[in-house]
This record gives C-alpha cells, sequence and structure tokens, in this order.
C-alpha cells in the first residue's frame, strides 16, 4: 500500500516535471493545439507568468491575441473593471461563436491579482488595459485600445478587433433573463397576494396608505435621493488629517448621503407639524389634547424650520436669512 | 361695527362687492410682482436677449416679423452650418416667435412703434403675470378663492419659474408654462363639467402648448393618467368620457399641423401611453352601455370572454414582434432604460450638459423654500378630501417630483403643482385658525356665554400661528427676491464684476466685438467660433458661421474643433477647404472670465478626434507626461503649438495682468503662458475687445504666386 502510494507521487512528479520540461520547447503546433483546447472549454484564456511566456512572449507565433489587463478582485478599487471585463467575455464569446476553428486569433485575460509581475514587465500602472499582440512585427501605438474616448462597451471592443487584426466580431449579447424573471416574479407575488385578499380588497381604495406613499415618494425626491443614485456619493466624509466626520458638505454642488437623510427627516418634521396643527382645530377629541397637539405642531414647526434653514446656510455661503440658530 | 367698517370705504359697498374688490386687488398686485421682479436685469443692464438660444429665437422672431409667416415656414437659413444650412421653418416649435409677432402688430396697429425686440425681451415676463392669473383661477377650481389667491401670489416670484422667465430670457419655456397651467385649467373645467364646449377649448390651448414647447410631452401623458386613476377607482362617469374622448381626438388631429411635431402622435411612443387610454375609455364606456341592457351573469360571461381573447392576442401579438425581431424584450438594455441613471451613464453628450444634471435637495430648497414643506402638507389635505379633480393634481405633483429630481431643469414644470399645493395648504390653515382669532371683546363674551366647547387659549394658539406664518410668508418674500437679485439675473452677455474697492465693472466685449463684425466685415464673410457662440454671431452680427448650438451634425462640428486643435500650418488648409474668413476666439486670461475656449479646449479635442478625418488629434497629446492639462512651460508642445493656443496667448506674453507677477499671467489659468513669443503665418489680428475676451483674427489669403 506505502509502495503504491509512492509511485503515485513519484508518478505525478514526473508527469509534473515532463509538463515543464515541454512548455519551453512548445512547438507552434503544440501552442495552437493547446490554445484551441482551451478556447473549446472558455473563450477568454486565464494567463499565469509561464502561460503569459509561452502564448503571447516567445516567438513563433501565426496567431493574434487579444490580451485584457485587469484587476477584478474585490480588493482593488476598480470600479469599471467589472463591466469591461463582461464585455470583452462577450466578445470573446461571440467570437468563439462565429468563428471556433479559425486559429489565428485569441483571447485572454490577465489578473493583477495573479499575476502582477506581468504587469511590472508591461509598465502598466493602470486597470483595465487592452493590448493586441500581432502575430507579425513588434506591438505599435495603436495596439492599445484607448478606452477613454470609445468606451468599454462590446461594440467599440469589436471595432477595436476588426481595426487591428482583420477579423468581423458580430457581438451576440447573451439574453438576460434576470430582470424579466424578477418583474415577472414580483407582478405573481403581488397578483397571488391581491388574489389571497380577493374578498376583502377595500385597502386598495383606503386613502391614508396611499397618502402615505405619495409623501414618502415626495420626500425622497426632494431630499435628492436621485442624486444620490447617480453620483454615487459617500455616506459621511471624514477628514484624512484631523480626523473629523463631516456630515454636511460645505459646497452646494456636492451632498454627502448623510445630509439627504437629515434633511428628509427635517421636512417630514416640518410637515408632520403643518398638518398637526391643522388637525388639532379640525378634531373632535379631548379639549385639552387638542390645545397639546396644537402647540406641539406650532412647536416642530418653527424648531425644525430653523434647523432646516441653519443646515441650509452652511452649505450656501452669504446666505443672508436664518431663524432661532445660527 | 360692519356699518363703521363699510363707512371707512369711499363707496358704500356691500360685503360682495368689497371682498371682489379685495381680490382684484391682491390678484393684479401678484400679477405687478410677477412682472416687476423679473426686471433686475434689465434695469442692472439693459434690455438685453440673454444668453445663447434666446437669440437665435430672437433672429427668428425678427425674420417672422419683417418676412411674414410664409416665408417664415420655408425658411432655409443660409447663416447657419456653412455650406450646409438649416431648414428653420420645420425644424422649430413656432409657438413663441408667432406670440411675440402677434403682439408686435397689435402694438404697431395702435401706433405704439416698439421694436421687436423690446417685444422679446419683456414677453417672459409679461406672460408669468398671465400664468399667475391662471393659476388662480386653476386653484379656486381645485380648492377655493382663498387658496387661489396664496397660490396665485406664491407662483408670482417662485425662483423655481423666475429662473427661466426673466426679462430677456426669451425660449419657449417662457410662454410654455401659462400654455401648460391653462390647459391644465381648461380639463379640469372639463371634467367637471363634462361639457364639449370646455374640452374643445382644452384641446385648443393643448394646440398652443404643442406649438410653444417640447415638454407638451408631459402633459399628453399626464392628461391620459389621471383618466386611467379616475377608472381604476371607480370614478369613471359619462363626464370624463365626453372630456377625455373630445380633447384627445381633437387635440392629436391639432397638435399633428405643427410640421416639427408630424405624424409623431399617431407613431411616437411616448403618445402611445394617450391612445391605449382613448381605446381603454371607449371599452369602459361600451361595457358600461353592454351592462345596461343585459342581466347581470350573461354581461359576465361576455366579459370574461372578451378579457381572454384579449390576454391571447397581446401576447401573440408580443410573441410575433420579438419573433421579427421589431421588439427585443430579453436584452438587458431593455430594463436598463427603465433606470434614470441610465443616460447619464451611457449617453455622454446628454452626461455633458450642465442643464441634464440630476438635482440636490440644496437646489430644491433655493428654488422652493417654504414651499418644499407646504408641498407635502398640502397633498395631504388632498388626500383627505379626494375629489376627481383633487387625483388630477395629486398626480401632476408626483410625476412632476420625479421628473425635477432627475433632470435640474424640469424644477420648471414642478414650480406651479409646488406653489397650488403650498397655496392649499397655507389657506387652509390660516382658514382654520382665523376664524379662532377674536378679534373683539364683545364677540369673545359671546362666545363664552354661548358654551364654547373649544379648548383653552384658543385664541393666544391661533394668534402665534398666524403670526408664525405671516413671519414664514415673509421670509418667503425676501428668500425670493434674493435668490432672483443673486442668481438668475445676470445675462451673461454682459457680464459684470467688482473691482477691489466695490465698484462695478462692465464688461461688453461681446457685443462690441459682434457689432464690429457687422460693420467691418464682408457681407458673405465666414466665420468660424466654437458653437456655443453661433447663435449669437448670426443674431448679432449677421454673419454666416459654420456651427452653432442646434448641435445637429456632429461631423462638422467636428472638423471645427480639428481646425482649432491642429498646429497652425495644418488648421489653415482645413480653414481653407471651409472657406473660413475670419476666426473668432473667446479669451478670459486678462480679465479672469473662466468659461473661455482655452477651458473648452478639451472638448473640442475630444470632438474633433472622434471622427476618421482627425485621427491625428490624440487627447493624450495635449497633457503632460503627468496627466495634466496645462498652458505654461511644462505644457506639451502639441498643446503650445494649437492654433486655439496660438490664437488665444498671441501678444499676450508681453502684456502685465497682475500686480507683482510676470508678463503673459493667465489670470484663469493662474499661471505663466509658457510659449510667449510667436509669429501668426497664416492669420492675421482683426481685432481684439477692451478686455481681450473676444479676440478676431482674418486668414489670410493664398500667396498669389505659390509659396515662395
Amino acid at each position: 500500500m506505502a509502495a503504491m502510494r509512492t509511485t503515485t507521487v513519484l508518478l505525478l512528479l514526473a508527469v509534473f516535471i515532463h509538463d515543464v520540461g515541454g512548455q519551453k520547447a512548445l512547438s507552434l503546433d503544440e501552442k495552437v493545439r493547446n490554445l484551441q483546447e482551451s478556447l473549446y472549454k472558455k473563450p477568454v484564456m486565464n494567463l499565469n507568468m509561464d502561460r503569459w511566456k509561452t502564448y503571447v512572449r516567445t516567438a513563433p507565433r501565426n496567431y493574434s491575441m487579444i490580451v485584457m489587463f485587469t484587476a477584478l478582485s474585490a480588493g482593488v478599487n476598480c470600479p469599471i473593471c467589472r463591466p469591461a471585463y463582461d464585455e470583452f467575455h462577450i466578445v470573446a464569446n461571440s467570437f468563439r461563436y462565429a468563428y471556433p476553428e479559425l486559429k489565428s486569433l485569441y483571447f485572454a485575460l490577465v489578473d493583477y491579482e495573479e499575476a502582477s509581475n506581468i504587469f511590472q514587465q508591461m509598465n502598466l500602472n493602470t486597470a483595465p488595459v487592452l493590448y493586441h499582440f500581432p502575430a507579425k512585427g513588434g506591438r505599435k501605438k495603436s495596439d492599445q485600445m484607448d478606452f477613454q474616448r470609445h468606451g468599454i462597451d462590446a461594440e467599440a471592443i469589436a471595432k477595436f478587433v476588426q481595426d487591428r487584426t482583420d477579423v468581423q466580431v458580430r457581438v451576440l449579447r447573451p439574453p438576460n433573463y434576470a430582470a424579466p424573471a424578477v418583474v415577472i416574479l414580483l407582478a405573481m407575488l403581488v397578483l397571488g397576494l391581491l388574489y389571497m385578499r380577493r374578498n376583502n380588497l377595500e385597502f386598495l381604495y383606503n386613502r391614508t396608505s396611499w397618502g402615505l406613499i405619495c409623501l414618502c415618494i415626495v420626500f425622497a425626491f426632494m431630499s435628492g435621493q436621485m442624486w444620490n443614485h447617480i453620483r454615487g456619493p459617500p455616506f459621511v466624509m471624514t477628514n484624512p488629517k484631523t480626523r473629523e466626520t463631516t456630515f454636511v458638505h460645505s459646497s452646494s454642488q456636492f451632498q454627502l448621503v448623510s445630509e439627504t437623510y437629515l434633511v428628509a427627516v427635517l421636512y417630514a418634521a416640518v410637515t408632520a407639524g403643518v398638518i398637526l396643527m391643522n388637525d388639532a382645530v379640525d378634531g373632535k377629541g379631548d379639549p385639552s389634547k387638542r390645545r397639546i397637539m396644537a402647540f406641539v405642531g406650532l412647536g416642530m414647526v418653527v424648531i425644525f424650520f430653523s434647523l432646516l434653514l441653519s443646515v441650509f446656510r452652511s452649505k450656501y455661503q452669504g446666505y443672508p436669512y436664518s431663524f432661532l440658530f445660527h | 361695527m360692519t356699518a363703521g367698517l363699510a363707512g371707512l370705504l369711499p363707496l358704500r359697498m356691500s360685503f360682495e362687492k368689497q371682498e371682489t374688490m379685495i381680490k382684484i386687488i391682491i390678484l393684479s398686485l401678484a400679477a405687478i410682482t410677477a412682472f416687476s421682479v423679473r426686471l433686475f436685469a434689465v434695469i442692472r443692464f439693459e434690455s438685453v436677449i440673454h444668453e445663447f438660444d434666446p437669440y437665435f429665437n430672437y433672429r427668428t422672431t425678427r425674420f417672422l416679423t419683417e418676412e411674414g409667416y410664409y416665408n417664415f415656414h420655408n425658411w432655409f437659413d443660409d447663416r447657419a452650418w456653412y455650406p450646409l444650412g438649416r431648414i428653420i421653418g420645420g425644424t422649430i416649435y413656432p409657438g413663441l416667435m408667432v406670440t411675440s409677432a402677434i403682439f408686435y402688430k397689435i402694438l404697431h396697429f395702435f401706433h405704439f412703434t416698439l421694436h421687436i425686440r423690446e417685444v422679446c425681451v419683456f414677453l417672459a415676463p409679461l406672460f408669468s403675470s398671465f400664468t399667475t392669473i391662471i393659476t388662480y383661477m386653476l386653484t379656486k377650481e381645485l380648492k377655493g378663492e382663498g387658496a387661489g389667491l396664496v397660490a396665485a401670489s406664491m407662483i408670482a416670484i417662485v425662483p423655481g419659474y423666475i429662473s427661466r422667465s426673466v426679462a430677456g430670457s426669451y425660449d419657449n419655456e417662457a410662454i410654455a408654462i401659462f400654455c401648460m397651467l391653462f390647459t391644465y385649467y381648461l380639463w379640469i373645467k372639463a371634467v367637471k363639467t363634462g361639457s364639449i364646449f370646455w374640452s374643445a377649448l382644452c384641446s385648443l390651448a393643448y394646440f398652443y402648448m404643442v406649438s410653444s414647447w417640447g415638454g407638451y410631452v408631459f402633459l399628453i401623458n399626464l392628461i391620459p393618467l389621471h383618466v386611467l386613476a379616475l377608472i381604476f377607482s371607480g370614478r369613471f362617469s359619462h363626464r370624463i368620457y365626453v372630456a377625455y374622448s373630445t380633447v384627445y381626438v381633437i387635440g392629436t388631429i391639432l397638435s399633428m399641423q405643427i410640421p416639427f411635431v408630424g405624424f409623431g402622435p399617431v407613431q411616437s411612443s411616448e403618445h402611445m401611453a394617450a391612445f391605449g387610454t382613448f381605446g381603454l375609455c371607449q371599452l369602459c364606456a361600451f361595457a358600461g352601455w353592454l351592462r345596461s341592457k343585459m342581466s347581470e351573469e350573461n354581461f359576465q360571461v361576455l366579459f370574461k370572454s372578451v378579457i381572454a381573447v384579449a390576454g391571447l392576442a397581446v401576447f401573440g401579438g408580443v410573441a410575433v414582434a420579438t419573433f421579427l425581431g421589431k421588439i427585443a424584450p430579453w436584452t438587458g438594455r431593455f430594463y436598463s432604460l427603465l433606470d434614470p441613471s441610465y443616460a447619464k451613464n451611457n449617453i455622454p453628450i446628454i452626461a455633458s450638459v450642465s442643464e441634464h444634471q440630476p438635482t440636490a435637495w440644496s437646489s430644491f430648497y433655493f428654488d422652493l423654500q417654504m414651499l418644499v414643506f407646504m408641498f407635502p402638507a398640502g397633498l395631504y389635505f388632498c388626500f383627505k378630501k379626494l375629489t376627481d379633480h383633487n387625483i388630477f393634481i395629486i398626480l401632476y405633483g408626483v410625476t412632476s417630483i420625479y421628473f425635477a429630481g432627475v433632470m435640474v431643469r424640469l424644477m420648471l414644470v414642478l414650480a406651479p403643482v409646488m406653489c397650488i399645493l403650498a397655496g392649499i395648504a397655507v389657506s387652509s390653515t390660516l382658514n382654520t385658525y382665523m376664524k379662532n382669532l377674536d378679534v373683539s371683546q364683545k364677540q369673545r363674551g359671546k362666545l363664552a356665554k354661548g358654551g364654547d366647547r373649544n379648548y383653552p387659549y384658543k385664541n393666544e394658539v391661533a394668534w402665534g400661528v398666524v403670526a408664525i406664518l405671516t413671519g414664514f410668508l415673509m421670509t418667503y418674500g425676501f428668500h425670493c427676491t434674493w435668490v432672483t437679485a443673486e442668481a438668475y439675473s445676470s445675462p451673461s452677455i454682459v457680464l459684470s464684476a467688482r473691482t477691489g474697492d466695490g465698484g462695478k465693472i462692465i464688461f461688453d466685449d461681446f457685443r462690441e466685438a459682434y457689432y464690429w463684425l457687422r460693420q467691418n466685415t464682408h457681407e458673405d464673410a465666414k466665420i468660424m467660433s466654437w458653437w456655443d457662440y453661433g447663435y449669437q454671431i448670426t443674431a448679432i452680427a449677421n454673419r454666416t458661421v459654420l456651427v452653432d448650438n442646434n448641435t445637429w451634425n456632429n461631423t462638422h462640428i467636428s472638423r471645427v474643433g480639428q481646425a482649432m486643435a491642429s498646429p497652425e500650418e495644418h488648421s489653415y488648409e482645413i480653414m481653407r477647404e471651409l472657406d473660413v474668413d475670419y476666426v473668432l476666439v473667446i479669451f478670459g486670461g486678462v480679465t479672469g472670465y473662466s468659461s473661455d475656449d482655452i477651458n473648452k479646449f478639451l472638448w473640442m479635442v475630444r470632438i474633433g478626434g472622434s471622427t476618421p478625418e482627425g485621427s491625428h488629434i490624440k487627447e493624450h497629446d495635449y497633457y503632460t507626461p503627468t496627466g495634466e492639462f496645462r498652458i505654461d512651460r511644462e505644457g506639451s508642445q502639441t498643446m503650445l503649438n494649437s492654433l486655439m493656443y496660438k490664437l488665444c496667448y498671441y501678444r499676450f506674453g508681453g502684456v502685465y495682468t497682475e500686480q507683482g507677477r510676470p508678463t503673459g499671467y493667465d489670470r484663469v489659468r493662474n499661471s505663466e503662458i509658457g510659449n510667449k513669443d510667436f509669429e501668426l503665418d497664416f492669420l492675421e489680428e482683426a481685432y481684439t475687445t477692451e478686455h481681450w475676451i473676444v479676440r478676431i483674427y482674418r486668414v489670410k489669403p493664398q500667396e498669389n504666386r505659390g509659396q515662395k
């Protein structure tokens, strides 16, 4: 038993050694065959240092390589890398679908986490970068795709590929069933709930709930949640030197998430004060309770409005009006 | 006591008459305020048209008054987009121009010989006054006269509306808000009465709205949405059937008469909601008729089978369309359109225009002040007393706040409904508490005797509330005036700045340069400038431009960008190709005017390099190796030798601009320029304005006998 295990290990070792030794002397045919096998498995080949040297850097080549250098791991702060890679993957997939046996063009990927030394070798300090390594001759300046100008769309990448290699890739986007599925599921959920309660649909005509929904929408929009959604500002800002945390950004061109919540609460409080003041008179309850309601409403309006003004003043330098608080 | 009060008035009037008189006084005061608060720019500078687009509108209006409507309609403009030209008549909304021309004709009929420019300048404030009155009428229909008066006074000075309607901002929005509210008023009338008369009037108002602003699409979706909401809340009636059917049919036929709109109302997807609702309306009415004619069981059977057949038909239609490739509901892109951030992330031309930015909370407060918390309260009151027409105003409020949140310029659509709902809130608060005020001791005694079951200190609380509300309304007035004076009253064609000792300097360089062109150049001279100034040059200087603010042809703009970004000898070839006689650049280095051409230069490089002819222009050539955009000695050589750089800084190297600084110190970029001593080979300086803001160069003719 023990002997057998040793042989297995030895065998494995032998295979390994053979492999390493063989890679050095891979002929052109073997390289193409390996690449072709990899292409059958997946459209984009992941390059580590060895493969990078073998398939891209070593001389006998009759095929072009399109290599994307990127950083996909979560630790690296690169928000554009993931969508750029997705678009790149779409192009590679479309290519594989159209020309599975072309043997003159391959797509590959270098991830910073797996092979940061390739980045150093290529003298790259940004990601993502897309290079074309032509079959013959050295790399020219135009063999780098300009993401700044052309964008990261699959169509733009396909155009770049066509420019450099004369291979026309028709971009086929995989159908995305996720969004419609979610929509249909939601619709079915709502309809199902309605069906369960089909004998009692009165709640649909309940004004108070509709009114509350409308008020929530109004407060969300007036406090700039749409701005947050589009621009994605940080929640709070911390000054790196003084370690002070600011909740309200001091420019009117920018806002933090925290201040929008603060403002939404202030708006809601002032509005609630106004409504309380009105309901105090309309109501038919206990007179002393109604008096308290009126007082509370009045106080809320005054205090929260002054707070709102002081928040606004801290954003608009030189705004001349204030009330109660400074 | 009542007799004594009436006795104070000069005429002995009945209470109703007194009330009417007070109403008229308040309303006319509000209208006058609306007009006069918009005159800051006229008083500070002079009666002048603002900014860029209004100059185009002014030019077309002048053409309309001089040449008549038919020539206007068939106008092919050869002064813009040389050598392409532009068809004007069929590519604009003519409502604004026709309105001004009518005012002009009426005034001239009565021998008030005003220049058409004055009509254009004062049109926006005049229509704001009309808006004030129409807001009163609309709010009166919704709630009552008191609320109407409050809403009218509020809309007179709300900054969100003033920002686009000050004297001189002669743009479509100036009259469109009036048209929109007028259409709403007539729609509410039509819904209330269910008469064809009001519905037909409503569609006429809708026609006016369509003729004046592309924002009519909001209106043609809001009214069907109202009808839908009424159908689903079980409030559908014959009144609504008559109102909507009439408005939709007449309104659609009328709106198709505008050449620019054309067949849009029956073809494009944004009008399909209205069409679908029209069909649903007919079905609902038909179902109601059937129900009245047959037994309940038979009706149910019929109803269910019709629903099933219709559902199958829709499903089959979608399947066939998908199969034929007409629609593609399964790609991710289709759904990303529902996300408002889609356009911002994926369409750069929308992302680059500041008017298309989302709205931060501070601009909501800046433009609406106390309305931001009175509006939700008004919404709450509407929900408490739900009626057919209240549903309309709720829908208007909620949809418009969505649009205002996505795009800052749509604050304009939100401002009126804010005023209306805040007016309702303020007036109902005042109404409830004014009743509790004890104005005289006599009344208080009477009330106490009557065993009043109200709470103690009622009078004091009422005083407090009324005082606070009055205070709020006063701060609203102060705020609006301050915002208007500070933020919304600069014409941007005439600039003003403060000197160190607090004095005021006026920079009138733009008009100076345009008048120079008008007086000193050949009538057919072609002026090359960046597209921002195209409308102003054609309108004031009356010369031909290559590109203007109507940015419809990207390759042509790109060619101009290439000429500006290339070195001089290459630019000369492009300019010869485009027949350019003069080049005009805007330069702020002397005065510190920051939106000049050097600061816009990167856009020229980007746009110039975006077409095949501009493949030699690469953005990174214009940066320093460290990736900065600089104009001093560190700057890249491509930048320092580009045509734009040379035209801006020609002879600037010998000028002192600021104390304690070397010559050639640029006050916008705060640095000393890198390329000081150079001559121009293919151009010569023709004119530079007083503060160097506009510089004009003549393109030299080719050598008579080839190169020396």
